[in-house]
């Protein structure tokens, strides 16, 4: 049967018992006195899974709160039982030793139900991420469609997704035109086009197309399941703070060894047995160290679940630690404040020329090289719908530009090309685009000039609110890149970024994250693959677009699974966040327990008292380590 | 919870004993938590059918199909997730 159930049916039975004892003995009827002691003895030993815990863990060489909870039940019992008899006040005593101890056992079993609970509730991120992926699949075999249970699956296998179905394996895209929201790995929430030749992921959603896949990964070695793994290991992975607690609770229970026999022989040379063993049951009852051994590893789980939600993954408690003192964030640029990929962001047209013209010829000249700058220019063609016919011919020569021949048509690509001035216009517009770090390129046809095309990479959408963000928390941002100095002071002209360091080699940006760590906590941003050493050496290490990328996941400290920069201080803000409540709760723990320790030992709670103390402290606890979980990122911050 | 096809398959049980690497040796209510983590994980895996964890001594006992998955494993799975495991004895299930 499942933990929580018995744990809630134990605490129910408890209840049930103790609460029977309690009113029987006020009855009247024959043999109240004893039928109360029965029910209630009853009500005691249905708190077994307590005494069991306490008793193993002693015999296996350790003391646990359990146990010590154990010992002060059985003294209460012992004193319900025996006391009476020497006692002045007789039976009413009896039934209140004994009655105690039920509510004792009661409140006990409660706690640790209820804390079980929710620490089974910080797993929920996990937990969802595990449900995303679907448990059976429709292959095509014999060329029937057969649906089959996932374990079936084979590497290989044709698998048909429908409009609507979530798409159960990692696969190749053989057929057929869909859109993929691939939210759940990607954290993106724009669907993906998905069409022949692409890949898709486990655990994502197809939307309206249909699609056959081809079988390339499946169970635990989907990107989904991997990426569960990592979540998994992170959450075990201790934050040093956890020490300082481990250490206070390593001499916690042997110190409230000590105290609790302290307390007794004090009380007993002063005050008399009956006090004196009530006021150790006391200070047994109220030793809780659970708050503070448990408060940390909740906050990491939270934290750590929390961030895989919004497709980010925090590799361990350690990298909350460092995250939460970053100062300095240092971005690649290419590829990540970039899309790295040139595009066409201007379009000059000279004479009568249509802009369209001024593409097509650029693009029937381009058609067949394989330059970046020329795949920009087609590209701009396709999206403009235009026809691009074949060159007759054309020459490429390197560094200079493209010659070719269109029917009756002489074209040149490319300032080199042509000797002499083009045009005043066209050198200014040149002169112009390039120190903004752009790329100009004139478009000749038979020797007149037609137009200019103008190329650049691309600043991500959110890049500048990325930058916006970090420096929102007090986070300095500098930009490092092995793009010319032009280029660069333009694109971090952009950004707004505080600092940038251009035409460095990868050995070189190493030298400039270790110059900024000085001083600085420094997070370091980047594909996690070619930046990877710049990575390695930075405080934090932040891989982004990292789904689907084993290396970069690996290498990585915290990975961002899709392509948004606002993670990062999303990231931070969030460790800031887990830190002061992992710190707050030790403290806080420390300081509940001194107080209740001291109330106890001076007689001012009695063992039910205590004991709701001290269950009421670890709740709180881990109610708001777990509370992490539910964080969520700040709105966009308004356009400047 | 979880029944599969028991055709054809044979099962085995493992007994294994582990230790959390990095304990400072609290035997608090963190023990809890983390063999439940520890539990999750592990029967998650395919091919494993139960797993119970004792949270007290750290004795660890799983069944599985080893048709599907193979001790090692799931040993290295419980070693990736921290824990220092030695394999105590292994037994088929009738």
């Amino acid at each position: 049967m499942n933990e929580h159930v018995t744990n809630t049916i134990l605490v129910v039975l408890i209840g049930v018992f103790a609460l029977a004892g309690a009113l029987v003995s006020g009855a009247s009827i024959a043999y109240a006195h004893e039928m109360s002691i029965v029910l209630t003895l009853i009500a005691v030993a249905l708190g077994y899974r307590i005494y069991l815990h306490g008793i193993r863990s002693l015999l296996h060489g350790g003391i646990t709160a359990q146990l010590f909870a154990t010992i002060a039940i059985f003294i209460s019992v012992i004193a319900g039982l025996v006391l009476p008899q020497a006692s002045a006040t007789g039976t009413a005593e009896a039934v209140g030793y004994l009655t105690a101890s039920a509510i004792v056992a009661f409140i006990i079993q409660a706690g640790m139900t209820i804390e079980g609970y929710i620490i089974h509730r910080t797993r929920g991120a996990l937990e969802k991420l595990i449900k995303m992926s679907p448990t059976t699949a429709k292959v095509r075999r014999d060329g029937k469609e057969i649906e089959v249970p996932i374990d079936d699956v084979r590497v290989g296998d044709t698998v048909l997704i429908k409009p609507g179905d979530k798409i159960p394996v990692d696969g190749l895209v053989l057929s057929g035109y869909s859109t993929v929201n691939q939210a759940t790995i990607t954290g993106e929430s724009i669907p993906a086009e998905k069409k022949a030749g692409d890949h898709t992921f486990a655990g994502t959603l197809n939307e309206n197309g249909a699609l056959e896949l081809k079988v390339e990964k499946i169970g635990e070695d989907t990107t989904l399941a991997h990426l569960i793994q990592l979540v998994e290991e992170a959450q075990e992975k201790k934050a040093p703070i956890q020490n300082i607690a481990d250490r206070f609770t390593t001499y916690f229970l042997p110190i409230m060894a000590v105290v609790s026999t302290s307390v007794f022989l004090a009380s007993y040379f002063t005050l008399g047995f009956e006090i004196a063993l009530a006021r150790t049951v006391t200070v047994l009852l109220v030793a809780c160290p659970c708050a503070l051994s448990i408060a940390v590893p909740v906050a990491v789980a939270g934290t750590i679940g929390n961030a895989s939600m919004n497709a980010i993954i925090i590799k361990g408690g350690t990298h909350i630690e460092k995250l939460k003192d970053v100062n300095f964030v240092a971005f690649d640029k290419t590829g990540t404040l970039t899309a790295g990929k040139p595009k066409v962001v201007a379009v000059k047209t000279f004479g009568k020329n249509s802009e369209a013209d001024v593409v097509k010829y650029a693009a029937i000249a381009e058609k067949f090289s394989e330059h970046p700058l020329s795949k920009a220019v087609l590209a701009k063609a396709a999206e403009m719908r235009l026809e691009v016919a074949d060159p007759k011919d054309f020459r490429t020569i390197p560094g200079q530009g493209i010659d070719a021949h269109y029917g009756t048509k002489h074209i040149l690509i490319g300032r080199r090309m042509f000797d002499g001035p083009i045009s005043k216009e066209a050198d200014a517009l040149s002169e112009q685009v390039e120190s903004e770090g752009k790329t100009a390129i004139p478009v000749i046809l038979d020797k007149e000039l037609i137009g200019v095309v103008v190329v650049a990479d691309t600043v991500r959408e959110n890049s500048v609110e990325a930058i916006g963000r970090l420096r929102s928390i007090g986070v300095k941002t500098a930009m490092i890149t092995g793009d010319n100095m032009q280029t660069a002071k333009f694109i971090a002209g952009q950004l707004g970024v505080d600092e940038y360091y251009a035409e460095l080699l990868p050995e070189q940006k190493v030298d400039v994250v270790k110059k900024l760590r000085n001083g600085n906590v420094v997070a370091m941003v980047g594909d996690g693959v070619n930046d990877a050493p710049a990575l390695a050496n930075s405080d934090v290490g932040f891989a982004m677009g990292a789904a689907g990328s084993d290396v970069a996941v690996e290498t990585a400290d915290v990975a961002l699974l899709g392509d948004d920069l606002t993670k990062v201080e999303y990231a931070i803000s969030l460790s800031r966040k887990a830190f002061s409540k992992m710190k707050g709760n030790i403290v806080y723990a420390f300081i509940w327990n001194i107080i209740a320790l001291s109330l106890a030992a001076f007689g001012i709670l009695n063992p039910v008292l205590a004991v709701i103390l001290a269950e009421a402290g670890c709740i709180s606890v881990v109610v708001n380590s777990a509370l992490l979980l539910l964080n969520k990122p700040k709105a966009f911050l308004k356009a400047p | 919870m979880n029944e599969k096809k028991v055709e054809e398959m044979t099962k085995q049980k493992g007994t294994l004993n582990t230790y959390k690497l990095d304990c400072t040796g609290c035997k608090a209510c963190a023990a809890d938590y983390q063999a439940d983590n520890l539990k999750h994980a592990i029967a998650r895996l395919n091919g494993v059918s139960s797993i119970k964890v004792d949270e007290v001594t750290g004795k660890v006992v799983v069944e599985f199909d080893d048709a599907k998955i193979i001790l090692s494993k799931i040993t290295q799975r419980m070693e990736k997730l921290g824990y220092h495991v030695e394999v105590a004895k292994t037994e088929e299930v009738k």
